[in-house]
């Protein structure tokens, strides 16, 4: 009698002779070493950031000779002492920290409502066009962007030619603080709007109108309700736009007129104008220290947010 | 500082030396018998080259000639000249190949290399006989570079913005009505000098004393300078961005050949005068550093100096090329002892060792 073929599968065979070679090279004693297999390439890239960060940390301590080019044998804190005391760099440091926080706090306040409407909207062509207004910016990179917002806002540009029709005349827009901030803002939103939506998401619009219904009025469900349940979206988000926009180096170069340099800026000067690989490991550490501190602070004091593994194994 | 040494005496005596009966007429690569021992030729020989009107005037003087009399491929590499040198300096230290054949740098950036010790000796190069000193790098032995060509770092201007006469003076830049609208390099480069005098100071003096370069440096900040790199120049010109600037002469010249309105001087306090040089890394294979060196050996010929040179509008190492039409008498283009007195030079040396603390200075009043 012939055996039927749906019977038994060939393709069952194939998994059959695949689950046993596993089982040999993965026998089931060794089956509580699963996770930490899986946990290994994380591990390996860490590793490797790890290994780079000392060998960032060696260079750090030594001082370029500029009669060789070379860097010293000796191990130093001269570099550590010039950032210190150097008013150039506390004036880079000052302005890229005091701008990520204002960048991050404008960032959030303009990302929660698109992400609110874009998740509570009914209408689906709404949603629709605000999705793809959120991924457009995501094809077109940074620094293409900051080089539209010099066609949008240089002297001959469209808005000085706009206000040119009622009379303005063309007043300088770029290459200052605010419009390395601008810049900042327009990049960083998409990437405040994509963390706060699964936040936005997960509250449930019941208890919205469970509040209405108990005689709050909407900016009172807002406060009490939303924003409170939105906290551990807002803390990811505000976590990622300080985070890139503390180490961002086009928009302030680019839209800076070269005299807004954040540390990123500083950096590169060092490791690629002056050659002093040095000063360049120096600050890049110091720029990781203050970024760690900062993330550290934040969750000290609200969380995670979404970030955070919450809970164990049931 | 006198040029009496690399222009007028040498010059006569390089002019005498070349018109002597052809003698570097082996050593040029238009004759077969130069290569009868020549190595196996590698299939390209990749040259870092600054882009736009610079890397068009390379290939058009020194690149298709040198292909077409040797047949190699010349492939431009336009990294930035900056990064292109931590790449070249990790190669040579770990003993890898190193990524370009041949830099064309900046005469400060490569005596960087020269002094790390990355750099292939080219004092054999059979055209460097007929060369004047401008070729040879101050201040280092032998010829670790060698200087292609000098510039001028020119007070380019808009006539527009000035009606009552080209500016004379750095000093001019300090007009109220320029706040907003003049343009320096992001480093500074270029304007130390000149600011040293114009701030009341000698060049004597640099670098023990800059204090009246960093003073002068001060009060042009209070005009809210932009600063950017040559491209930015032409952009921000062309834009209506700015009136003014500190830039290399070229730079000014190709922006008026795009239409841009622009004229430039030399101020009466005068301007930095520097060179561009070629070099080549170490670590490359016999046969391919024999074919780099040509290369560069042919950069000096007079015809390839011609050509480039023209394009860039910048004076050459060679005697007896012709200046382009629009750059004769021009100060931009110096040719004789009297344009000189005009221009400040500083070895590459006394540059480079001072380069990161001239720079941190410069960025402290300017992002302050």
């Amino acid at each position: 009698m012939r055996r039927s073929r749906a019977a038994y599968p060939w393709t069952w065979r194939v998994m059959d002779g695949l689950e046993s070679l596993a089982a040999r090279l993965w026998p089931a004693r060794f089956e509580k070493g699963l996770p930490y297999l899986m946990l290994a390439p994380a591990v390996l890239l860490v590793g490797i950031l790890v290994l780079g960060l000392v060998q960032i940390g060696d260079s750090s301590l030594r001082v370029l000779d500029t009669s060789t080019f070379l860097m010293s044998e000796d191990l130093t804190l001269a570099n550590y002492q010039r950032a210190l005391t150097e008013s150039f760099f506390a004036t880079v440091a000052g302005r890229s920290l005091l701008g990520s926080v204002i960048v991050t706090i404008v960032t959030l306040i303009f990302a929660f409502p698109y992400a609110y409407l874009m998740v509570r909207t009914p209408s689906s062509a709404l949603r629709k066009f605000l999705l793809v207004a959120l991924f457009l910016p995501f094809f077109i990179g940074q620094v293409v962007r900051a080089y539209g917002w010099l066609i949008i806002l240089g002297n001959q540009g469209m808005v000085n030619e706009a206000l040119g029709l009622v009379g303005v005349p063309p007043m300088r827009l770029l290459y200052n603080y605010p419009a390395v901030l601008f810049g900042l803002v327009q990049y960083m939103l998409p990437f405040a709007v994509l963390m706060l939506a699964p936040a936005l998401t997960a509250i449930p619009a019941e208890l919205e109108s469970a509040a209405s219904s108990l005689g709050a009025n909407w900016l009172r469900t807002f406060r009490h309700v939303v924003l409170p349940l939105a906290r551990p979206g807002l803390v990811g988000a505000g976590l990622v736009v300080v985070t890139l926009s503390l180490t961002d180096f086009a928009i302030p170069a680019i839209l800076g007129g070269g005299s807004q340099d954040f540390i990123a800026n500083a950096i590169y000067d060092q490791f690629f104008r002056t050659s002093d690989q040095g000063m360049g490991a120096t600050l890049s550490l110091m720029l990781v220290a203050v970024g760690s501190l900062l993330v550290g602070l934040v969750f000290m004091l609200f969380g995670a947010g979404t970030l955070a593994m919450t809970g164990g194994r049931k | 500082m006198s040029h009496d040494k690399f222009l007028t005496t040498e010059i006569r005596r390089r002019t005498l030396l070349a018109s002597m009966a052809a003698v570097g007429a082996s050593a040029t690569l238009g004759t077969g018998k130069a290569f009868a021992q020549e190595p196996e030729k590698p299939a390209e020989i990749i040259v870092r080259a600054w882009g736009g009107s610079w890397v068009d005037s390379l290939k058009a003087g020194v690149s298709d000639s040198f292909t077409k009399m040797t047949g190699i491929a010349v492939r431009h590499d336009l990294t930035e000249d900056n990064e292109i040198q931590p790449k070249v300096w990790a190669a040579v230290a770990q003993n890898r190949v190193p990524p370009i054949h041949i830099n064309w740098d900046t005469t400060t950036n490569a005596t960087k290399s020269a002094l790390r010790g990355v750099t292939e000796d080219l004092s054999d190069l059979p055209n460097l006989k007929n060369t004047t000193e401008l070729a040879k790098p101050v201040g280092l032995d032998g010829y670790p570079i060698v200087n292609t060509y000098g510039y001028v770092y020119v007070l380019a201007y808009r006539p527009s913005a000035f009606p009552d006469g080209p500016p004379k003076s750095w000093k001019d830049l300090l007009d109220p009505k320029l706040k907003g609208r003049i343009a320096l390099y992001n480093d500074g480069i270029g304007f130390h000098f000149p600011a040293q005098v114009a701030g009341g100071g000698k060049l004597e003096d640099i670098p023990g004393n800059m204090q009246p370069a960093w003073d002068f440096i001060a009060k042009v900040k209070e005009q809210q300078p932009l600063l950017g790199e040559d491209p930015d120049f032409t952009t921000w010109f062309q834009k209506g961005e700015i009136d003014a600037a500190c830039t290399i002469s070229t730079n000014a010249r190709e922006a008026r050949k795009n239409g841009i309105e622009l004229a430039w001087v030399v101020p009466e306090e005068g301007a930095k005068f520097d060179t561009d040089g070629l070099w080549i890394p170490k670590g490359l294979p016999e046969n391919e550093l024999y074919w780099a060196k040509q290369y560069i050996n042919h950069a000096l010929t007079k015809e390839a100096q011609q050509v480039w040179l023209d394009g860039l509008g910048l004076p050459g190492v060679v005697p007896g090329l012709t200046p382009p039409a629009d750059l004769v008498g021009d100060p931009s283009y110096p040719t004789t002892e009297e344009d000189f007195k005009h221009l400040i030079r500083i070895s590459s040396k006394i540059q480079v060792e001072n380069e990161s603390q001239w720079f941190s200075k410069f960025k402290e009043i300017m992002q302050g």
